[in-house]
């Protein structure tokens, strides 16, 4: 009896193994036309929905408790924020119609805009912004540290709030066009509680519906969004993508209408696509080396400056980027108010002055050091061609990748001679610079301390002219580029592509996508 | 039964062995799960506040302590990364992997049974070479490259099959069947390779022993030796390597969980290791080693039903 049930389950799993191979052709060819149809020309489908692609699941949702860029991406369309970044990175208003500032800068007056209702039926007043500001101020919040200069607020009305700043601090209407100007329903608030990060409503085009932790999150439309017209779809749906060559290939395949980012390699091959639209446009940040001022070798700074010199940054950003990224020297990228083409522009290699530093730092025939890097293949790949740019010079470097949570470990310990580490940068020139930079700043891991850094850094946080504050920033790049304390390599760019037939897209230089403009054609 | 009760009771200290071992593990990863999950633009002051938080300022045995005790209560905690409890990511999570590995399972057997059958049966002959240099090339190509190549092919320039957008079988089971085709494909092929060679091997062994010319001396025609009589003893070797294969996929569908954007098991973990998610990774393995030691304890059991020797042995102790 067993042996025949034997015989009889061999025979049909060889049965069924043609019947699948059967079975599989023939629905792959039926369902090869409904996907070309999403893919190429739009279909109905395809202007109810808008699919995104996203490098990263986006961990938490609540922008008083958000460090990751990828939540910004999303919450950018569940949130309005306060102010927004203009096509050419000017500050334009947001929910703040109209502003004034005092003369001795510490008093901030915003005008607010009528007819704002959050997505639960909030209405949006300045009883809504005070609460929003305090609820960042509060210890628990990530976004404290950026509003410790706002000592007051006061409501005179429903439209108007009155921020008094304990003294001057211009970076303040930056920092209101991200996190801390997001704005959150209140009533949301008190009712979700600690669960607002899995709940979160905003006044924004499109309103939260639902999350699966890894694989997609959805938003549907506001219906009663302030911008008539907007948004476009009637759900947005995030898709997960670990991988970003497969997020690329999800492009092509039409599985998503538009994404976050892509490798470098595929910006030449997606670009000769008419079907996509690639955007390849310097962002806010910049990427370099730390350099441990206070161990050998690089408490020695013609040591730095050897360094510093001896790195071909365009053939560097040629061979690693392939065009995805630009040539720098100073925190400032091209998107920046504080951008001077003059100062960010790399010097070229001059071996003889490099063996000039080398012999007056007491390293005639050179030296050899640690780089401590993400073992990401392009920051592997740009560790290694410096390696053989320094190698010329007699400076011999010893590559150690390390997994990322430990270079940060490393980084801020101090554990390192010298570390790869960058910055994702911001639209204030002040949130690129001061906490590299300043004494006391959080990002100072290279232990750099300069009185007079100090004081100009400070000086131009009070600075209200961006003109005036370009100066001053000027003033320290000469102190930085001479002292050498961490070694600008290049600014990296947004990479964002999407399908052809998708329209109103507007970039900027924060590289989010801020989809209510966005329609399908 | 006696003996399944035996086994189910040794593995009680082979999971404490294990939890202590994970909890112990993950504590020597460098790099503070803090400022991992605070990023780069942390304050100081943020993250001594956020390790309060998590618990992480106290002694390592106690938070052992403290967790093994919800462990045992079934609350493998929350997630540090997002505050979601782990035992929902992985309820979540666990059922995409293990019908990926159902899948995987099912390719290898209706690739490798047919065709390490008839290798070995026409052993010599131009099918068992085709067999054999299929499973040479099967064995040689990384599930990873071949996922990569079906997905090209199949879903960018042919659109037969999505490049992602898995759907949970309770919701669309043919829409959940159309996307985990090529998955299963780019990991089963090597399975079904590694079978399919074992099955051959151990197939040919069998056919040269006595019994089997006396089956056919007897006038037995040559099927009905092979199934009743061959297959039968060649399944033993087979059944060891499936069981560990299957052990072994649950690390292996990593690569294809990510080329396929499958929100699985293996993703999960693995970002739950980049991110520091202490609990979530502590949870997960957890679960992974108890999968593996019940996979082991289903094989051996699997043994008793192809081979009454094996029973026998155990039930007479």
């Amino acid at each position: 009896m067993k042996r025949k049930a034997l015989v009889t389950a061999m025979a049909l799993l060889m049965g069924s193994g043609a019947l699948t191979a059967c079975g599989g052709g023939g629905g792959g060819s039926q369902n090869q036309t409904g996907n070309q149809a999403a893919a190429g020309a739009p279909s109905a489908a395809s202007s109810d929905t808008l699919t995104v692609g996203l490098s990263a699941d986006p961990p938490k949702l609540d922008p008083k408790l958000s460090t990751a860029l990828v939540d910004r991406q999303v919450m950018i369309n569940i949130y309005d924020t306060l102010f927004t970044i203009g096509p050419n990175n000017e500050i334009e208003p947001g929910l703040v119609e109209k502003y004034e500032v005092s003369q001795d800068g510490k008093t901030y007056t915003f005008h607010l805009r009528h007819g704002v209702t959050f997505q639960d039926g909030t209405p949006f007043n300045a009883a809504a912004v005070k609460f929003n500001i305090q609820r960042d101020q509060e210890k628990d919040s990530l976004q404290r540290s950026y509003l410790t200069p706002i000592v007051g607020i006061d409501t005179p009305d429903d439209y108007t709030v009155i921020l008094h700043l304990n003294k001057p601090y211009s970076p303040l209407l930056a920092i209101f066009t991200d996190r801390p100007g997001m704005m959150v329903s209140p009533t949301a608030v008190q009712k979700e509680g600690a669960d607002f990060v899995n709940h979160p409503v905003g006044s924004g085009p499109y309103a939260f519906k639902e999350r699966v932790k890894g694989d997609h999150v959805t938003l549907v439309k506001n219906p009663n969004y302030w911008q008539s017209g907007q948004p476009h779809f009637n759900t947005v749906t995030y898709k997960i993508f670990t991988d970003q060559n497969v997020e690329v290939a999800n492009l092509q395949s039409g599985q998503v209408q538009i994404i976050d980012t892509m490798p470098a390699q595929q910006v030449a091959t997606l670009s000769q696509n008419p079907n996509f639209t690639v955007i390849n446009q310097p962002g806010f940040g910049f990427q370099g080396l730390y350099l441990n001022v206070k161990q050998a070798p690089f408490d020695n700074k013609y040591l730095r400056e050897a360094v510093d010199l001896g790195i071909d940054r365009k053939a560097l950003v040629d061979t690693v980027f392939k065009g995805a990224a630009s040539p720098g020297y100073t925190p400032f990228s091209q998107a920046s108010s504080a951008y001077n083409q003059a100062q960010d522009t790399p010097p070229q290699p001059d071996p003889a002055k490099i063996k000039d530093l080398l012999a007056k730092g007491g390293k005639p025939n050179g030296f050899t050091f640690e780089l401590q890097t993400a073992a990401t293949p392009v920051t592997v790949q740009a560790a290694q061609v410096i390696q053989g740019m320094l190698s010329q010079y007699g400076i011999q470097v010893q590559i150690k990748q390390i997994e990322f949570g430990t270079l940060l470990d490393n980084a801020t310990k101090h554990n390192f001679q010298a570390s790869q580490l960058g910055w994702s940068g911001r639209l204030d020139p002040d949130q690129n610079i001061y906490s590299w930079f300043h004494t006391d700043g959080s990002q100072n891991d290279e232990q750099y301390s300069n009185p007079q850094v100090d004081q100009l850094l400070d000086e131009a946080r009070a600075q209200l002219d961006p003109q005036e504050r370009a100066k001053t920033y000027g003033r320290v790049m000469d102190i930085i580029h001479d002292e050498a304390p961490y070694v600008f390599l290049y600014h990296q760019n947004n990479l964002i592509a999407y399908n052809k037939h998708l329209t109103g897209f507007e970039y900027r230089a924060d590289g989010l996508l801020r989809l209510a403009t966005v329609s399908a054609q | 039964m006696a003996y399944v009760l035996q086994r189910i009771v040794t593995m009680v200290p082979v999971l404490f062995f294990l939890s202590v071992m994970v909890f112990g593990l993950i504590h020597l990863i460098p790099g503070d799960p803090a400022q991992v999950i605070l990023g780069q633009e942390a304050t100081p002051e943020a993250i001594q506040q956020m390790r309060m938080k998590l618990g992480l300022d106290q002694p390592v045995p106690i938070q052992y302590w403290h967790w093994l005790q919800h462990v045992l209560t079934g609350n493998l905690g929350q997630s540090l990364v997002d505050g979601e409890p782990v035992s929902h990511l992985i309820a979540q999570r666990l059922p995409v992997t293990i019908e990926l590995a159902v899948g995987t399972i099912v390719v290898a057997l209706l690739i490798a049974f047919p065709f390490g059958i008839l290798a070995a049966v026409y052993r010599g002959r131009w099918l068992d070479a085709a067999a054999l240099f299929t499973s040479t090339v099967g064995l040689s190509v990384p599930p990873f490259w071949l996922g990569i190549l079906l997905l090209i092919g199949f879903t960018v320039k042919l659109h037969w099959f999505p490049s992602s957008g898995y759907v949970p079988m309770w919701q669309d089971l043919g829409q959940n069947l159309h996307a985990m085709v090529l998955p299963v494909v780019a990991t089963g092929v090597r399975e079904a390779a590694v079978l399919m060679r074992m099955l051959r091997s151990s197939l040919l062994d069998v056919l040269h022993q006595d019994y089997v010319r006396t089956a056919r001396a007897k006038g037995l025609y040559g099927w009905m030796v092979i199934t009743r009589h061959a297959l039968r003893n060649a399944l033993i070797p087979v059944i060891t390597t499936g069981g560990l294969q299957i052990a072994g996929l649950l690390g292996g569908l990593v690569i294809t969980e990510q080329i396929f954007a499958l929100p699985g098991f293996g993703s999960l973990l693995v970002q739950a290791v980049f991110s520091r998610d202490y609990t979530t990774v502590q949870g997960a393995t957890l679960v992974a080693a108890l999968l593996v030691v019940v996979v082991n304890l289903v094989v051996d059991l699997v043994y008793g039903v192809v081979d009454p020797r094996m029973r026998l042995g155990k039930e007479s102790r």
